[in-house]
């Protein structure tokens, strides 16, 4: 149907219209600030890559590491036993090339998300972070990684703490 | 330490900002009337002669019978003050130092809510004729503050 239409009603505009002064308008900004109380499980595992460690929990009803670490298992619906430092190493379960930033922004060279499978944990348990330091054509998924950290004292217990993956040496 | 136990080394909340910013755009009619302030220090209303109605700020439709109106004239700098309040908090609570006096301003069938000057609270009165001061041509920008306040005509 709207393919059809030829005409739209109403009074297009473009960015060159703002800039020229062609139309009257206001701008405003939100205040939009907010704080995430973290919880238990992510307060710790955000304190561990501060320290340089990638956490996990262990449930021992379910013989299962999870990470991030929860304070409840998944499956079994019980406390989870104890937290568990994993490897910064791992490999990638899925990934994508991505050309535009969080913003919309068109880029020549792709971001490549993925999650990556974190060596110590449970099979398939990973976390979704960026990979670098390879050609985007060469990323296969199973391809063996390894976490690049940000200098100790740059840290700040975030998940950006890891700058991202990168292919590691053993492969 | 036990799993269920906070780590109070942990951050204990993330903190952020998303940056929301917006444009609103006047719109048609709006955008005749801000111009009309801008450019020729003129407060535009339009009438519909359907309803004999004269709407200040000016219209593109009739908001009785829904009509286009197409009769754009000038209502004239001067009014008379309809309401007025004294304001003596800013917009994010924190005590004003100098109370503001609004009101709203009558002019032709609408009228604009504005800033009152050149008067105080004791003296105004409802029913009070006032005029537009418009800031000089070079400053004017296409806002509703283009009118830097009312004042009383004669006064």
């Amino acid at each position: 149907m709207s393919s059809e239409k030829i005409e739209f009603p109403g009074t297009s505009l473009s960015e060159k219209d703002f800039e020229k002064g062609n139309i009257l308008y206001n701008t405003d900004e939100m205040h939009a600030e907010f704080a995430w109380d973290t919880g238990v499980g992510i307060g710790s595992y955000l304190a561990a890559l501060k320290d340089g460690v990638i956490l996990g929990s262990y449930c021992s009803t379910c013989r299962k590491t999870v990470v991030p670490p929860r304070t409840v298992c998944e499956w079994c619906f019980r406390p989870m036993n104890h937290y568990v430092p994993l490897h910064d190493t791992g490999k990638i379960m899925t990934f994508s090339l991505c050309y535009v930033t969080w913003d919309v922004q068109r880029i020549k060279e792709p971001l490549i998300p993925a999650v990556i499978e974190i060596d110590g944990a449970s099979s398939g348990h990973g976390i979704l972070h960026l990979v670098n330091e390879v050609d985007p054509q060469l990323v296969r998924i199973g391809m063996r990684v390894q976490a690049v950290w940000k200098l100790v004292e740059d840290r700040q217990g975030a998940i950006t703490d890891i700058l991202y993956f990168k292919p590691s040496e053993e492969a | 330490m036990a799993l269920l136990e906070r780590d109070h080394n942990a951050v204990q909340s993330w903190r952020g900002n998303l940056p929301v910013t917006n444009r609103y755009t006047f719109g048609l009619a709006g955008e005749r009337f801000f111009r009309e302030i801008k450019d020729n220090g003129r407060i535009m209303g339009s009438i519909c002669h359907h309803c004999d109605i004269n709407y200040v700020p000016g219209v593109n439709f009739c908001e009785r019978c829904l009509n286009p109106v197409e009769d754009w004239v000038e209502a004239g700098s001067s009014g008379e003050v309809h309401s007025f309040t004294l304001v003596c908090v800013n917009v994010d609570g924190s005590p004003k130092e100098v109370a503001e006096l609004i009101a709203f301003v009558r002019l032709g069938d609408g009228g604009l809510v504005h800033r009152i000057g050149e008067t105080s609270i004791e003296e105004i009165y409802i029913g009070m004729p006032v005029e537009a001061v418009f800031k000089p041509a070079s400053e004017r920008i296409g806002s509703i503050l283009d009118i830097e306040f009312f004042r009383p005509i004669g006064g």
